[in-house]
């Protein structure tokens, strides 16, 4: 089972917050919007992940296992 | 978008090869019940086990663009069916294959919906469709079968994004025609949904058996399949064809140029591709030229349009088709076709739609981002010396024809 960060795009705004909680996962487009690099989350990072899932402002942004 | 709902539709149609799909067609305008009957004969009884073993056997996948295997779709149903939807919304705004089928074929079409139902315990069929025309057929075939009282035809609303299968299941529940934000599939929720040609695909093999059905057709793609053909072509509309069926064949008899500039393969979220006579037209062969085969829509263009400016033409149309809920395709579309219009008008601007193309690439609810930027990526691709040409002389000297129509009759 590997955790897969998804953007829900129907609820983002493009906030920014996660792009600066996990520079190294996200970045954002030319219209702020999120560009998620890697969608695999390794497990030692998931915990992380987890917090920066639960502050997004929109709730656009989950944490699947696949 | 505007639906023009009373505006006719071309429904003509013409076959390569035995008329499978479109039997009877030829000397009918309609069948209904008796002619159904009479070309086609009655629907051998079926369960659920000798569904799976044809659909396995005749490898029949979805007509509606993504071809996904009817039979998986059956299997992802784990809880059984509750509803299933016949998806006759057509929202490629060239295709017309699956309103041909409902307006003059529509037992067939019921035939592989009741099936289905018959098979997965489901109580309810639920055709969606976007036009009055089209419904009105649905009504009148369901009013004449015994079975029919099971069928529901819902007349739904909206634009390109709401012919996506989970927008049309949110339609029928009293939502609005979009496509929600997470990927839950409607098996999860005991909803089989495929595409009006697929259901009357089965009922055809239903009738056949997987040998029969596989006599026509390639060895991993048997059978027919409908193309909408338009353009530049003097006998335009819906041709059934033998699955692998050579493009040069199909543009001969449909009256093309002898060299046309381009075709485009599977409507706006397709691939813009050399017209090479050897394409053989179903999803493998045109995978293998970098295409998509979608819902089986052939555009052609000759030499006296100017292609860029088509291009540029239908990458407004995708972008004004945008529902505007994801932010990626809401600017990045509009960002794009922008920088498609600026090169139609000879200013540099290929770096940047490459650019937005990537960008808006797979981020969105549905797949519109992602067949827009593959249908802008393989037109930039194809007329790069077009391109070159509108860059150094500020065009081609040719006007736009619209051999790629937008919008139009439904």
């Amino acid at each position: 089972m590997t955790a897969t960060l998804s953007v829900d795009w129907t609820r983002c705004d493009g906030h920014g917050l996660c792009a600066a909680l996990l520079p190294d996962a996200i970045v954002r487009d030319e219209w702020g919007f999120p560009i998620v690099r890697a969608g695999a989350v390794d497990a030692s990072d998931e915990a992380d992940v987890r917090r920066v899932v639960a502050a997004c402002p929109a709730l656009a942004l989950h944490l699947e296992q696949r | 978008m505007t639906t023009l709902l009373d505006a006719p539709v071309d429904t003509s149609a013409w076959t390569i090869g035995p008329p499978r799909l479109l039997a009877g067609l030829d000397r009918a305008e309609r069948l209904d019940a008796a002619a159904h009957l009479a070309t086609h004969g009655p629907l051998p009884g079926s369960d659920l086990r000798l569904l799976l073993g044809h659909l396995d056997a005749a490898r029949l996948t979805g007509r509606g663009g993504a071809g996904f295997p009817l039979a998986a779709k059956l299997r992802a149903l784990t809880g059984g069916a509750r509803r299933v939807v016949v998806n006759g919304t057509e929202s490629e705004p060239t295709s017309r294959k699956d309103r041909t089928l409902l307006r003059r074929t529509p037992h067939l079409v019921l035939d592989g919906a009741l099936a289905v139902a018959h098979a997965t315990g489901a109580r309810e069929v639920a055709v969606a469709v976007h036009d009055e025309r089209s419904a009105e057929s649905v009504r009148a075939a369901a009013a004449e079968r015994p079975d029919g009282r099971q069928v529901r035809v819902h007349l739904t609303a909206g634009g390109f994004v709401s012919g996506e299968a989970r927008a049309v299941v949110r339609a029928l529940d009293g939502g609005p025609a979009l496509p929600p934000g997470r990927r839950t599939p409607p098996t999860a929720t005991g909803t089989l949904v495929s595409n009006v040609e697929t259901f009357a695909q089965l009922a055809l093999l239903l009738r056949l058996g997987p040998r029969r059905f596989a006599d026509t057709g390639t060895h991993a793609e048997p059978g027919t399949a409908l193309l909408t053909i338009g353009g530049a072509v003097a006998r335009p509309g819906v041709v059934e064809i033998p699955l692998g069926t050579p493009l040069g064949i199909v543009l001969a008899a449909a009256g093309a140029p002898v060299l046309p500039q381009a075709v485009v393969v599977g409507g706006y979220h397709g691939s813009w591709l050399a017209p090479l006579p050897q394409l053989r037209l179903g999803r493998e062969g045109v995978a293998a030229a970098g295409g998509t085969f979608g819902a089986g829509v052939v555009l052609v263009l000759d030499g006296a349009t100017c292609a860029l400016g088509e291009l540029a033409t239908v990458t407004g149309w995708l972008a004004a088709e945008s529902a505007g809920q994801c932010g990626p395709c809401r600017f990045g579309l509009s960002a794009l076709a922008a920088d498609v219009a600026a090169l139609a008008a000879g200013r540099p601007a290929v770096a940047a739609a490459f650019g937005h193309a990537r960008t808006v690439d797979g981020r969105g609810a549905c797949s519109h981002p992602s067949g827009a930027a593959r249908f802008v990526t393989s037109g930039l691709h194809l007329l790069q010396d077009e391109a070159d040409q509108h860059l150094a002389y500020g065009g081609c000297g040719r006007p736009v024809l619209g051999q790629l129509p937008v919008g139009g009759a439904r």
